[in-house]
């Protein structure tokens, strides 16, 4: 059995999976001290998690009906994330580990969301296109193995759940913004406001030179001002603002899919990050008429069983070799103490959306 | 008892083990400027030192941390990983504050590894003052301290942990009681010299190892006081996160 626990941002997460991928426990908790402060503060993080921790692995472990003892691997997140808010996690599973002499695998976060598809009871293997969209990353990655996956694109600035929250954010909606977002876009006309989807930089010159990467950034600013033009009217038309903005950031997405599996050649999409849970994405996606996968909510959004499912495909450190492992901020920062290392061509944003490739 | 100790509150990672009736310790020193090695260093100095005694994980009967004030991140580490091997190893944890153990050396107190540690004879000069005050630099021009005299039971605490100012720090001197010849040691001591020193305080020469967290006092005092329920033992961060600040100021 193995121990995995998360930390990269503002979910303190335990899980206990079993090595043929069947989820024991996955003790997901929320925050919420956040919601104050309109988005996630890195320093309250962190002192929220070590309060967490130890509580939250103590509960994954009484939920899987099982002890320390019985565990064969301890499994965590070592990065891309908050680097505060990472050594909690990192710090304690390897002290879990190293008082026991049981292996650790230290797990890259997002190959952790790809990781999550492996899981009983529905497993999803090889090959397929994998969407992963959360409030800290946004990528589009071709899985080709269980090891490994290729970035195939990446944000060039916001997340996709970051537009979400700060176009919610404009509308008057408390954060995070995404359930009352996708609320109040069910009232409205998707068609009322034509926003970008940021597709239109592509080209073999510009930006997105690669042609699969994402832009949110000019989405947001269209919001804004079209907030400002219609002044008081726009109280008046916030459920059409917020469809229209939500649609914006569906089409971009599933048009980025439609462009990926055409040009990976893959025929089968997987879904992860807490902007799965979009009905509307959803929909759009399934139109396009490939099997798809979208693990349920708890396995979509940080959680700690994903990095556990990833442990099983990725090398084991015996003790004492994992003692001097460091959390790493971004992709590009990884270093490769014991760990595998990280390298990618792809052009990676400011999110670190950055994965092994092997 | 075997006990495992760490501090991760200042730059420096300290590890003590007390194995049975001798201690030791391994510890990591930045020289200034360097960044702390925390995260990289904690545990293998704990397994190194535990070889040293002999000792195996499974022989540790209780865990014992600083639990600051210092660096955030730094304490962080710390109490995780204390955590962890306590809650792994099903034994007690104790928290010691970093600036009581800072002044367990200087007033001779449980420390029979301070002469060797170089720290002897100022050791012998501080046991004769009446009393030590540990400040740590807090970093925004402010120390963290605290003050303590010598007693059978160890450092007694006569001015309790804050964050203060160089006036603040002035004032504290002043409160003091006994009268002058009071001795200053942490970074923040060094740090402040020139407002501690006119004010009647001894601080020792920057290189003294009086000024840095001895991994053998930490052991002695871990030992000494009562155990506590892992989630019992936190941080003392002594600041709130800046956002909390701001957020209570823009509703002001
Ligand atoms: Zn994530």
């Amino acid at each position: 059995m193995i121990l995995g626990l998360e930390t990269s941002c503002d979910d303190t997460c335990a899980a206990v999976v079993t090595d043929r991928g069947e989820v024991r426990s996955n003790v997901i908790s929320s925050q919420g001290v956040h919601d104050r402060f309109g988005g996630v503060v890195p320093e309250v993080a962190s002192r929220q998690h070590l309060e967490l921790v130890n509580a939250v692995l103590a509960d994954a472990l009484a939920r899987a009906d099982t002890t320390l003892a019985e565990l064969d691997s301890v499994a965590v997140t070592q990065g891309p994330g908050l680097v505060g808010a990472l050594l909690v996690g990192l710090a304690s599973a390897k002290a879990i580990a190293a008082a026991r002499r049981l292996p650790l695998a230290p797990v890259d976060h997002l190959q952790g969301h790809v990781a999550a598809n492996f899981l009983e009871p529905d497993p999803f293997p090889p090959p397929f296109l994998c969407l992963i969209a959360s409030g800290g990353h946004t990528f589009l990655a071709a899985v080709r193995d269980t090891a490994g996956y290729e970035v195939l694109g990446s944000t060039l600035d916001d997340a996709a759940g970051e537009a979400v929250d700060k176009g919610a954010r404009l509308l008057g909606l408390p954060f995070p913004g995404g359930p009352h977002l996708e609320r109040l876009a069910l009232e409205g006309d998707a068609e009322a406001f034509p926003f970008p989807t940021g597709l239109g930089r592509g080209g073999r010159r510009g930006p997105m030179a690669n042609g699969l990467d994402f832009s949110f950034a000019g989405l947001k600013t269209a919001l804004l001002y079209r907030v400002r033009e219609l002044g008081a009217e726009a109280e008046r038309r916030r459920a059409d603002l917020a469809a229209s903005y939500q649609r914006a950031i569906v089409e971009a997405l599933a048009t980025r899919v439609e462009q990926g599996l055409e040009s990976s050649g893959l025929g089968r999409l997987a879904v992860g990050g807490g902007v799965a849970a979009n009905a509307r994405l959803r929909e759009r996606l399934s139109a396009i008429g490939v099997p798809m996968k979208v693990p349920p909510p708890a396995l979509c959004t940080d959680n700690a069983a994903m990095i556990a499912s990833a442990a099983r495909f990725s090398p084991r450190l015996a003790y004492p070799d994992y003692l001097g492992l460091d959390a790493y901020a971004s992709g590009q920062a990884r270093p490769d103490v014991g760990a595998p290392v990280a390298a990618s061509a792809a052009a990676s944003g400011a999110t670190g959306a950055q994965g092994p490739v092997r | 008892m075997n006990l495992l100790a760490l501090d991760t509150a200042t730059p420096s990672t300290v590890v003590g083990v007390l194995a049975g009736a001798a201690v030791g310790q391994e510890r990591d020193d930045p020289s200034p400027g360097e960044r702390p090695r925390h995260a990289q260093l904690v545990l293998a100095l704990a397994d190194r030192a535990l070889r040293r005694a002999g000792l195996g994980w499974e022989d540790i009967e209780r865990v014992g941390v600083g639990v600051g004030p210092g660096s955030f991140t730094g304490l962080r580490i710390g109490v995780a990983t204390a955590r962890g091997l306590a809650q792994s190893a099903d034994v007690p944890l104790v928290g010691v504050s970093t600036l009581r153990t800072l002044a367990a050396v200087v007033l001779g107190l449980g420390t029979e590894g301070a002469g060797r540690a170089g720290g002897g004879r100022d050791t012998l000069a501080a046991a004769a003052a009446p009393g030590v005050l540990t400040a740590l630099d807090a970093r925004r021009g402010e120390a963290f301290v605290a003050a303590f005299r010598g007693s059978p039971a160890g450092p007694d605490e006569v001015a309790a942990a804050a964050a203060v100012s160089p006036d603040g720090l002035g004032q504290l001197v002043e409160g003091l009681p006994d009268g002058e010849g009071w001795w200053g040691v942490g970074d923040g001591a060094i740090r402040f010299r020139g407002h501690l020193e006119p004010a009647g305080v001894v601080v020792p020469p920057d290189d003294s190892s009086l000024h840095r967290v001895d991994g053998e006092a930490l052991c002695r005092l871990a030992a000494a006081a009562p155990p506590q329920a892992w989630e019992a033992v936190n941080p003392d961060y002594l600041r709130e996160p800046d956002a909390e600040v701001a957020l209570r100021a823009s509703r002001r």
